[in-house]
């Protein structure tokens, strides 16, 4: 869902610098600009049609009145209530996972760079086939393994660990459990792929300057790692705010999220006005994500800048 | 994401895969057509065709097997199906041109179809079947007639409670003394169980409509706490039971069969059951009229309609049907005249008028 936000505004962001109007004319005009706005046609009908067109009618529904004019009644409805509840459920849901993919994502990617390669691949699979198990298979596969007489529980009283059994599923931490499982295969690519690139040297030269292995991680590792930290954390997020199937699955009423809000008003209340409205928060609410991405890269790279100087 | 992607995809091969059949039976439909007039201007009808509309399923299969072919046999009318749900065919009744014959639905879903216009009156003359035959007189509408009982009743674990069986909804709310937990139904799945929280609180049967929205909340509530799952699949409540996530559920009667014929402890509680039905309703503008109610007619006749209750567990409408049966399989169904005593008929009228308001109050009371 991210992907396609980026895509359309980069282009824009690039041409943008052309140094003022005049200049810019004088590029359009060059015979390889104007060949290459004609091989881009196809593509800008393309996103015209398909992506530019949908989005402002869904914002065009979300300010529109039930009959007709104008309104921000939608917005105003789906931010109070259960509606807003919904929205705050949603964005907690979305950071819990979001952390807790971040943790055992970080631990696992790790391990996988420790591994040998042929060991890693077999680790990556088994992170990646779960999801191309069916939704209701899984769901099933969720009830033998979290129910009360599930096989955790099961294992957690025969350990007569004090208070089990718990319920773990058909609340939040079901919620996040699930949730979980399905980030972890991005935060586990993206995080493999930042600690492949990092140089093992630096380590070495920082255990042979007399650093222990905490300071190590804390002042080396840890910042040559952290980009991917950033972006796996907000990917995750932003792909969690539209997360509809595992919450409905594994969660209970209190854990609907706003794709299943949305749902729910199209489907069974025939009500895309508020559908809408709350479609283009989901957006806005992405934006914000990549926004705050960006604000940490640039904070990131002046803290660098400061060090090399 | 990766979720919603399989999802989608799926979906997608779903939608595929009904726009073929939808195109493959429109083609048939369009051959039919020209036949039918074709027949119509010529000889008997010995190659004449009628399409049925079904939800497909088991429900389809059953219906193919013992209705369509038992009638095809009978009459030589050859029976096709399609599967399209309620604004495709609602669209295709309003252009005037409805690919199929007669409409297999529920109850509930007619009462819209005639909101709209898109059937046609029932002329009761032409079904010699259903009249003074004993079908329940709410199941003789004016623009569709019964078919078959399906419903929502109460299920539970036999081994839970110390032994003592849930008679009642009462019992399934006096999570006191019979302690465990409880699932009851999404309003996702289908209109939401406000009656059995009637019920539970002292409302008779025959009493129960219009419903007191203010006290079947309130009744709900109660129960709140012990609720682990509201089910959104039809399959879910056997899983919940089975896995011992609850003890006690509602649950579409039929769908623990299987699991009780296996062996696992699980049984039905009829008492107070929601019964629905499926019938049949002629689509306006169909030119098919004559083997649409032949068929209504054969699909009425006892020994039919016990025919399909040994194949798919949908109880008959028309009694004579139980005298034809065993008292086992009579037990299982929720028209049997026991069975009917103990339960009552959705009040298909008052849920197509309160529908909305219900759903929407439903989703902010479950969710605080």
């Amino acid at each position: 869902m991210a992907a396609p936000v980026l895509a359309p505004a980069e282009p824009a962001v690039a041409t943008a610098p052309g140094s003022g109007p005049g200049g810019l004319r004088r590029r359009l005009s060059g015979r390889r600009t104007r060949f290459g706005l004609l091989n881009a046609t196809p593509v800008v009908v393309y996103l015209l049609v398909l992506f530019i067109y949908p989005i402002f009618s869904t914002l065009l529904l979300s300010v529109e009145g039930e009959d007709g004019g104008f309104t921000l009644h939608w917005y105003a409805d789906a931010l109070q209530g259960t509606n807003l509840d919904i929205l705050l459920a949603t964005l907690r849901i979305s950071a819990e996972t979001s952390l807790l993919s971040l943790v055992i994502g970080f631990l696992l990617a790790y391990w996988i760079t420790r591994l040998r390669p042929l060991w890693a691949g077999l680790v990556m699979l088994v992170v990646v086939v779960p999801h191309f198990i069916s939704a209701l298979v899984r769901t099933y596969g969720w009830i033998i393994l979290l129910g009360d007489h599930g096989l955790v529980n099961e294992a957690l009283v025969g350990l007569h660990v004090p208070g089990a059994p718990f319920q773990l599923l058909y609340n939040e931490i079901g919620v996040v459990i699930g949730t979980t499982s399905v980030m972890l295969p991005y935060t586990v690519l993206l995080l493999y792929a930042v600690m492949r690139g990092v140089d093992r040297g630096l380590i070495a030269a920082a255990a042979s300057l007399g650093a222990g292995r905490l300071v190590t991680f804390r002042r080396v590792y840890l910042p040559l790692v952290a980009p991917g930290l950033v972006n796996a954390s907000v990917l995750c997020f932003i792909l969690c705010l539209g997360y509809y199937v595992t919450p409905a699955l594994m969660g209970g009423p209190k854990q609907t999220m706003v794709a299943a809000l949305i749902e729910e008003q199209v489907m069974k209340n025939n009500q895309w006005n508020g559908a809408s409205a709350h479609g283009v928060i989901l957006l806005l609410l992405t934006f914000a994500g990549l926004l705050l991405l960006q604000l940490f890269k640039k904070a990131g790279e002046a803290r660098r800048n400061r060090g090399a100087a | 994401m990766k979720d919603v992607r399989i999802d989608r995809r799926l979906f997608l091969r779903g939608v595929s895969a009904v726009a073929a059949g939808a195109a493959v039976s429109s083609l048939a439909a369009c051959g039919t057509g020209t036949s039918r007039s074709a027949d119509s201007s010529g000889t008997a009808g010995s190659s004449k065709t009628i399409v049925v509309r079904n939800s497909g399923g088991a429900y389809g299969d059953a219906n193919q097997k013992a209705l369509y072919e038992p009638f095809s046999k009978e009459t030589g009318i050859e029976v096709k199906v399609i599967n399209i749900n309620y604004a495709q065919m609602l669209a295709q009744i309003e252009q005037g041109r409805p690919q199929f014959d007669l409409i297999d639905n529920s109850m509930i879903d007619f009462v819209k179809f005639a909101k709209a216009g898109a059937t046609e009156q029932l002329d009761y003359d032409r079904l010699k079947n259903a009249k003074n035959t004993g079908i329940p007189q709410n199941l003789l509408a004016t623009h569709a007639i019964g078919k078959n009982y399906w419903g929502s009743v109460m299920a539970y674990r036999t081994d839970a409670f110390g032994g003592r069986k849930p008679g009642s909804w009462a019992d399934f709310w006096d999570t006191g003394a019979l302690s465990g937990n409880r699932a009851l139904q999404h309003v996702d799945a289908d209109i939401p169980e406000l009656e059995f929280a009637l019920l539970a609180d002292g409302v008779p049967l025959d009493k129960l409509y219009p419903l007191d929205l203010d006290r079947a909340f309130r009744v709900l509530d109660q129960v709140k706490g012990s609720i682990k799952k509201y089910w959104d699949t039809g399959a879910l409540p056997g899983v919940l039971l089975g896995r011992r996530e609850v003890d006690a559920s509602s649950v579409w009667h039929g769908r623990l069969d299987d699991l009780i014929k296996q062996g696992q402890p699980l049984a039905y509680q009829f008492q107070g059951a929601r019964r629905q039905s499926n019938g049949w309703a002629v689509p306006k503008g169909t030119n098919n009229l004559d083997a649409a109610y032949q068929l209504i007619d054969f699909s009425l006749r006892p020994e039919v309609q016990a025919h399909f209750a040994e194949v798919y567990p949908m109880a008959p409408v028309v009694p004579a049907a139980y005298e034809k049966l065993s008292e086992e399989v009579s037990a299982n169904l929720l028209g049997s005249p026991k069975n009917l005593a103990t339960g009552f008929d959705a009040d298909v009228e008052w849920w197509v008028a309160n529908d909305d308001e219900v759903t929407k109050r439903w989703q902010e009371w479950a969710r605080v």
